[in-house]
């Protein structure tokens, strides 16, 4: 039992935290204090609610490539709604149109893609292509700000030790894992994503289980929006994006398989810390300004890293 | 004769499109329709044409290059800092066009021998070839080219643009080479079954390693269009373009499943494109509605699609 988990994806990627964590903190120790962790978390939050929904979809077989555009259009109408500059409504309302506007963009992604037959990475392109167009409309060019107490409260709260947004990620990750792991919904999302045609001979409702999976990513975008807009001042235009690329890239890093049937909650909250971490620690090692401009190129090599290290390990795991 | 015997309905439904929307834009706005306007906004297009070619041969075989606006990039960035280093800009330009055929041929080598997934490899080097290209440069732009080098973005002979003539040439090219040569026809075959494709002996990671590295070479190129046409090298530009040629593909008819698709529809697929976005651009000056537009049309374009072929999975 143990032996195999020390084979697994997720032990794999959870080793590469620790290894990257031992040793930025051996160079600059204070990556390890209490503070950046917190830092890390917050930031990372967003990924971890997001991830739940994408690793379903991913499981599912099909992608979800619409996220960052649709957070982009979720901070907007947000902050239209509750600004006093614009419509001024109360906040638990806003809150409420923005979970369902978001929920219902995901909906039409899961109804292209099972009702019209649109396959699941033109769909969401066509999805992230408008929805950007839609959130550089309601932007204008300007900014938004103006984001009452209560909801930057929520957002930059904290309860005891926890900061708010890593608690609401946190209960995300706990209840799509008992979700995945538990109830007989998971397993037939396994089921479907592991071989459609067997699922369907055993009358398993796979159309229904994508267009819940679809719904739920794009619910948890406009849940993760609102733990993270209101952490800024202001909303810029080019909020949320690209940050679809990092939530597909974390899920695969955390060993969910484009074709379906392999990947777990842990393995791609592991994945999205890791790509977190990589992101702060290069700023730890103090490399000189010019470091920062090899972000990309570096967690560009560890994603490559890991999945070319992946496949190696699982050939081999094949030939035996 | 039956709708299914008719081959080329997705393109003439296309083309009905375009020509309809030509008379519209004529009847609202003459202007947008005259010789001279077409051939000022064409600049445009060049580079989503240049890169809309390899990638339908990519898309027949099943597989997906979303690296090739970080791959521009990087070429780009290689051509400035060669220029810098006091090359002449012609044989910058050659530097970083093989910049882009070795990124091509790392996708390559990655999807063909390693058997990676293409989504992967190439959202991998979506992220590490920009990654290398802000590396290198620090972030700067790189300006200052002779006018003997930017004629390649601006120049014309007999009134078309020199870009617009090497693009022509090689979408002619490709369309040819995959309608009528033995490998452009095996393309077809291994998207439709890369199993069978290998055992009857089709080559088919030579294949893919060289229609990768084609890409990427054709992203080289137009990383030295786009170059000589703004004088300036930087390494975030094509951000974003991966998505507008995998749209104009898609829109051009190509299965995103492999095994179909051609280059005239691909073609009309980037005409459609550019000509919605200049014109809605040009008539109701917001840049944002574009988007809106092409992202209507590309699931218009497959619900469409669906309508005249007989669904085959």
């Amino acid at each position: 039992m143990t032996g195999a988990w020390l084979r697994s994806r997720e032990a794999g990627v959870a080793g590469l935290i620790l290894l990257t964590v031992a040793a930025v903190g051996t160079i600059n120790p204070r990556f390890l204090s209490v503070e950046n962790a917190r830092d890390i978390l917050i930031a990372a939050s967003p990924g971890l609610i997001v991830a739940c929904g994408a690793t379903l979809v991913i499981v599912l077989g099909e992608i979800d490539i619409s996220m960052g555009a649709l957070m982009g259009v979720c901070a907007a109408v947000l902050g239209k709604l509750v600004s006093a500059e614009h419509a001024g409504l109360p906040v638990w309302l806003a809150t409420l149109i923005v979970l369902s506007l978001a929920a219902g963009i995901g909906l039409i992604n899961g109804l292209l893609v099972t009702v019209a037959r649109v396959p699941s990475i033109i769909a969401t392109l066509g999805m992230l292509t408008i929805l950007t167009g839609v959130g550089d409309l309601l932007m204008a060019g300007e900014t938004i700000g103006g984001f009452p107490d209560s909801l930057r409260a929520f957002a930059i709260g904290h309860v005891g030790m926890l900061p708010m947004p890593v608690l609401v990620a946190l209960a995300c990750l706990a209840a799509f894992t008992v979700l995945t792991r538990e109830t007989a919904l998971g397993r037939r999302i396994y089921a479907v994503g592991s071989n459609a045609h067997a699922a369907r001979l055993a009358g398993l409702p796979a159309l229904r289980l994508k267009v819940l999976a679809f719904t739920l990513t794009g619910l948890l975008t406009g849940v993760a929006t609102l733990i993270s807009a209101p952490q800024l001042e202001v909303i810029e235009a080019g909020f949320g994006r690209q940050f679809e690329l990092f939530v597909v890239t974390a899920v695969v890093v955390g060993g969910a398989s484009m074709s379906g049937g392999a990947g777990s909650i842990a393995g791609s909250a592991l994945g999205v810390l890791l790509l977190s971490l990589v992101r702060t620690a290069l700023i730890f090692l103090q490399l000189g300004i010019g470091a920062t401009y090899w972000e990309r190129a570096i967690q560009g090599g560890f994603i490559l890293a890991a999945v070319l290290a992946d496949h190696v390990s699982r050939r081999r795991r094949v030939q035996r | 004769m039956k709708l299914g015997a008719y081959r080329y309905w997705h393109e003439t439904v296309l083309a009905a499109l375009i020509a309809a929307l030509m008379i519209g834009a004529a009847v609202v706005d003459p202007r947008f329709v005259s010789w001279k306007t077409q051939i000022a906004l064409s600049s445009h297009v060049w580079e989503l044409a240049l890169l809309a070619v390899p990638m339908t041969a990519i898309i027949i075989t099943a597989g997906i290059d979303l690296s090739v606006g970080s791959a521009m990039a990087l070429s780009a960035v290689v051509l400035g800092l060669a220029y810098q280093a006091g090359a002449n800009a012609w044989l910058a330009a050659a530097c970083g066009i093989v910049a882009g055929a070795l990124c091509g041929t790392f996708n390559g080598l990655a999807v063909a021998w390693l058997r990676v997934h293409p989504l992967i490899v190439t959202l991998a080097t979506l992220a590490a070839f920009r990654g290398v290209a802000e590396g290198i440069s620090l972030g700067r732009p790189i300006s200052g080219f002779p006018a003997s080098f930017t004629v390649l973005g601006l120049g014309t002979i007999a009134g078309v643009p020199i870009a617009g003539v090497i693009v022509a040439l090689i979408a002619t090219a490709a369309g040819l080479a995959l309608a009528r040569t033995p490998s452009g026809l095996s393309l077809y075959a291994i998207g439709h079954n890369p199993a069978a494709s290998r055992f009857s002996g089709l080559p088919v990671a030579r294949l893919t390693v060289a229609l990768y590295a084609l890409s990427g070479t054709c992203a080289g190129l137009a990383a030295a269009i786009y170059v000589a046409r703004r004088n300036t090298a930087k390494a975030d530009l094509g951000t974003g373009l991966e998505l507008d040629v995998i749209t104009a593909v898609v829109l051009g008819g190509t299965s995103i499943f492999g095994g179909s698709g051609r280059i005239i529809g691909t073609v009309l697929g980037v005409l459609a494109i550019h000509e919605t976005r200049e014109f809605v651009g040009w008539h109701w000056e917001h840049e944002e509605l574009n988007a809106i537009v092409v992202g209507v049309l590309l699931i218009a374009a497959v619900l469409l699609n669906r309508l005249f072929t007989r669904p085959t999975r």
